[in-house]
């Protein structure tokens, strides 16, 4: 399956790139895909430890570490919004 | 009506897309760009503002939503510019049209004050020799939302 990733603001410049299109062999949760990330490149660490990052799961807020991700989903990453 | 957009907009044209015999009232929050200092107290050449608008439409849907039912406004106007600003320039446009100015006014601050928080955009400086700086979000906003909060709730 593939999960399309979205990085804004400070996460899009730190990681020099807007997205990801990633691909897992099964369905896999969110807090997978978490360890997943933070295995391969130690900047995801610093993002998934800032309580001030959320995450949107096609649109909605997830609350819940444990939620599924599926195939063609959009995962974005947004820090503390700065409009107006 | 709700736009996200890169072109600049015109006040009166605007205007006329809310006016209605059934108001009484209409009140205003356009927010343009200031000169600002950098976090190295360099002054800032203009803004580049980011934006998931996917989200931004879904959000903005709601806080308009939110400000018709609670003021019962008749109309409620938001613009947002997107890319490449100079100093000087407007960023931002809300118009909120209702039979008497107390609702109008108190429906104007909680629009601007909920897209400072909860609506996907993002602010950079911009420096000199083409460089950005993220611009943070201010604790005095989020005090404000979370006053909102309890009203609207």
């Amino acid at each position: 399956m593939n999960i399309t990733l979205k990085y804004f603001s400070w996460i899009r410049v730190k990681l020099k790139k807007s997205h990801d299109l990633i691909e897992f062999n099964k369905n896999i949760s969110f807090k997978e895909l978490k360890n997943n990330l933070i295995s391969k490149d130690a900047i995801y660490q610093e993002i998934f430890e800032d309580k001030s990052v959320k995450f949107f799961l096609n649109l909605k807020e997830i609350d819940d570490e444990n939620q599924t991700l599926n195939n063609g989903d959009i995962l974005a990453f947004l820090p503390p919004v700065t409009g107006g | 009506m709700i736009k996200i957009t890169n072109e600049s907009f015109d006040l009166e044209t605007e205007l006329k897309y809310v006016s209605s015999d059934t108001n009484g009232a209409y009140s205003f929050f356009l927010g343009t760009v200031r000169s600002d200092l950098s976090s190295s107290n360099k002054k800032i050449k203009g803004i580049y503002l980011e934006c998931y608008e996917e989200l931004a439409l879904v959000q903005l849907k709601k806080i308009r939503s939110t400000a018709l039912n609670n003021w019962k406004l008749n109309e409620c106007l938001i613009i947002h510019r997107i890319g490449k600003l100079d100093l000087g320039e407007k960023i931002v446009l809300v118009i909120t049209a209702s039979s008497h100015r107390a609702n109008a006014i108190k429906a104007c601050e909680f629009v601007i004050d909920s897209l400072k928080i909860d609506v996907a955009f993002w602010k950079f400086h911009l420096l000199d020799n083409d460089q950005k700086e993220v611009v943070l979000q201010k604790s005095l906003d989020n005090e404000k939302m979370l006053k909102w909060r309890e009203i609207i709730n």
